[in-house]
């Protein structure tokens, strides 16, 4: 498949009073052309700040993307202009955040805020943008386009909202959708819609998608490889079938495990024990250690390199090492 | 008439304000007043066949109390008081509406900038007005005026670009607050640039706290108006101004209390209505009194 974006080592760091906390902390990988690809991992475990390092939106003071590459059509994106940058965004790559219902401007219409995206980055008259913004919303399937086009953000639903910001990020044909945690905040019936409106529009547009969730469902509907992070690392990347089949890192073991089974009864849900270790304080060994099941002498002292393992894998774990 | 739940999700988005603020009371009492006096001003004409400036017959017609020809006296020359009160009222009006809209905009500029950039242009922005704020305004403004001739369009300017800072402040402040709210790195992530940001999210955004600032202190500029024509120093003679009619009448004020006093009352209820007005748009737009 050929690569539309590279990352290589990016680190990512938030300078404290106690010191500097890398967010993200050499994560590597690939996005390859019309490819979904699902960044997974528990909350504070460095994910959106990817998402918004690849995005150069991590602010500054007290962020900094202080190592690493990302690539995009032979350019360093890190090393661009900041003019240059600014026709990346919405053009070439996009985000969907989490909060649909403070990441619209209250005080426009919807319609509007599409409308002035559109403007921003193609040369198009008012009159042409806005037919093109009724059209996007009507792509994002909000019944009555025209008449949405008026209305004020408190005026529509979670699900509604969430639509307009996914109009908004696309209607200028992007070639990667960046999705973080796109249906986390919505009712479990419009998370269902939303994951299938990204689904097919992805077909439709032929985009490439980087979806960030903590959820595993969400992930096994729409991904075909899976990026697990821990604590501003990658741990583990696999193909979607495998990674459910197979987890090659304890840490993937637990998060499956830890999806409640429809029809099974358990007396209490699974948890994977303890928290996400503080940045400051990261164990000298394995980064999952202290929580690990598994874990031996070894992963204590040394923490492990990443291992290339059959299928085009990749694990975080020693008891992977030579596999 | 009652609105259904429909309707009233189905208004814009300062509409919700305008039917909290109809059923203000106080706010709507300042709205009267405001109202009125721009009436007064609109139609001065109408009002009374006298003219504000033209003097009358010396000396039968100095300090006349108020009677049927003359309802609030003559002043001394022989000018009639009402007229003087009501024609006041444009250069009243008319001087805090504009120098009031001026140091909104300068202020809104100022906060704006700093508050978005951050680093030392904002640093540079608030040191400045710390410096500004440190200095008195009379004693600024009266520097001014020494230092030019006086006339409306200076005293505008001047009350204009000494009141910005206060404005600056606020915006800065609410900017700052603005500016890592997700629509603001949503608008940023789509590729909207610096003056964008500014212009179309973050001052549209702080414009209700704006209007309600700019309201409350509407009152104040009229006063310092009223001082400075006190002084001598505001607008030039024979403009009636109200401040000026204080200042002229106050050497008669046992005799001929009536000069003095009409339009010390016209500022009075002008400051009370402004602030009614304002109290009344914060407690129905302003986020933190209704929610």
């Amino acid at each position: 498949m050929e690569t539309l974006l590279e990352i290589k080592g990016l680190t990512t760091e938030f300078v404290t009073e106690a010191g500097a906390a890398k967010a993200v902390d050499g994560v590597s990988f690939e996005i390859g052309k019309q490819e979904t690809v699902g960044l997974v991992g528990e909350s504070g475990c460095g994910k959106s700040v990817t998402a918004l390092s690849i995005m150069r939106l991590v602010q500054y003071p007290p962020g900094r993307i202080s190592a690493g590459s990302v690539m995009m059509d032979g350019m360093d994106l890190l090393k661009l202009p900041e003019k240059q940058m600014r026709r990346v965004r919405g053009n070439d790559i996009s985000i969907v955040f989490q909060e649909p219902l403070s990441s619209l401007n209250p005080v426009f219409t919807c319609g509007e805020q599409i409308r002035e995206t559109i403007a921003l980055h193609q040369k198009m008259g008012r009159k042409e943008s806005r037919e093109k913004a009724v059209e996007m919303l009507g792509l994002v399937k909000i019944p009555d386009p025209a008449k949405r086009y008026g209305n004020y953000p408190h005026q529509m639903s979670g699900g509604m909202r969430q639509r307009v910001m996914i109009a908004m990020a696309l209607s200028c044909q992007p070639r990667l959708l960046i999705a973080d945690e796109p249906s986390t905040a919505l009712d479990v019936s419009v998370q269902a819609q939303i994951i299938e409106l990204l689904l097919d529009l992805k077909e439709k547009m032929g985009m490439s998608v980087l979806l960030i969730t903590h959820d595993l469902a969400v992930v096994a509907q729409m991904a075909d490889r899976v990026v697990v992070m821990y604590a501003g690392v990658v741990v583990e990347q696999a193909p979607i079938d495998s990674l459910f089949a197979d987890p090659a890192h304890p840490y993937t073991e637990g998060l499956i495990a830890s999806i409640p089974k429809l029809g099974a009864r358990m007396d209490r849900l699974q948890v994977i024990p303890g928290n996400v270790p503080d940045p400051l304080r990261l164990p000298a060994g394995c980064r999952f250690s202290d929580r690990c099941p598994k874990r031996q002498e070894r992963c204590l002292k040394q923490e492990p390199p990443m291992f290339s393992i059959a299928g085009g894998r990749l694990s975080r774990c020693w008891l992977r090492e030579g596999t | 008439m009652t609105e259904t739940a429909f309707q009233q999700a189905n208004r814009g988005c300062w509409s919700g304000g305008w039917v909290r603020f109809r059923k203000n009371r106080t706010g709507m009492a300042g709205a009267v007043i405001v109202v009125i006096l721009y009436l007064m001003a609109v139609f001065a004409p109408m009002l009374t066949p006298y003219d504000p400036v033209s003097q009358g017959p010396l000396p039968e017609m100095r300090h006349n109390a108020p009677g049927w020809s003359h309802p609030l006296g003559t002043d001394k020359f022989g000018r009639d008081v009402l007229a003087r009160v009501l024609y006041g009222s444009r250069i009243s009006l008319a001087i805090s509406f504009l120098s009031v809209s001026l140091s909104v905009i300068l202020g809104a500029l100022a906060g704006a900038a700093a508050g978005y950039a951050g680093g030392w242009i904002d640093a540079v922005i608030m040191r400045v007005v710390d410096a500004l704020m440190a200095i008195p305004r009379l004693f600024l403004l009266l520097t001014c005026i020494a230092l030019f001739s006086n006339s409306v369009p200076l005293v505008i300017i001047l009350l204009g670009a000494t009141g910005w800072m206060a404005t600056a402040r606020l915006v800065r402040g609410q900017v700052l607050s603005l500016r890592r709210q997700d629509f603001v790195v949503a608008a940023e992530s789509l590729g909207a640039g610096g003056r964008r940001i500014i212009f179309r999210h973050l001052i549209p955004n702080t414009l209700t706290v704006m209007i309600i600032s700019a309201t409350l202190r509407i009152g104040g500029i009229i006063l310092t108006e009223a001082s400075l024509s006190f002084l001598g120093l505001g607008v030039p003679q024979p403009i009636p101004s109200w401040g000026r009619m204080v200042f002229e009448g106050r050497e008669v004020l046992l005799g001929a209390w009536w000069v003095s006093t009409f339009p010390g009352l016209a500022i009075i209820a002008t400051v009370i209505g402004y602030n009614l007005l304002g109290d009344g748009l914060k407690e129905s737009f302003d986020p933190v009194h209704f929610s």
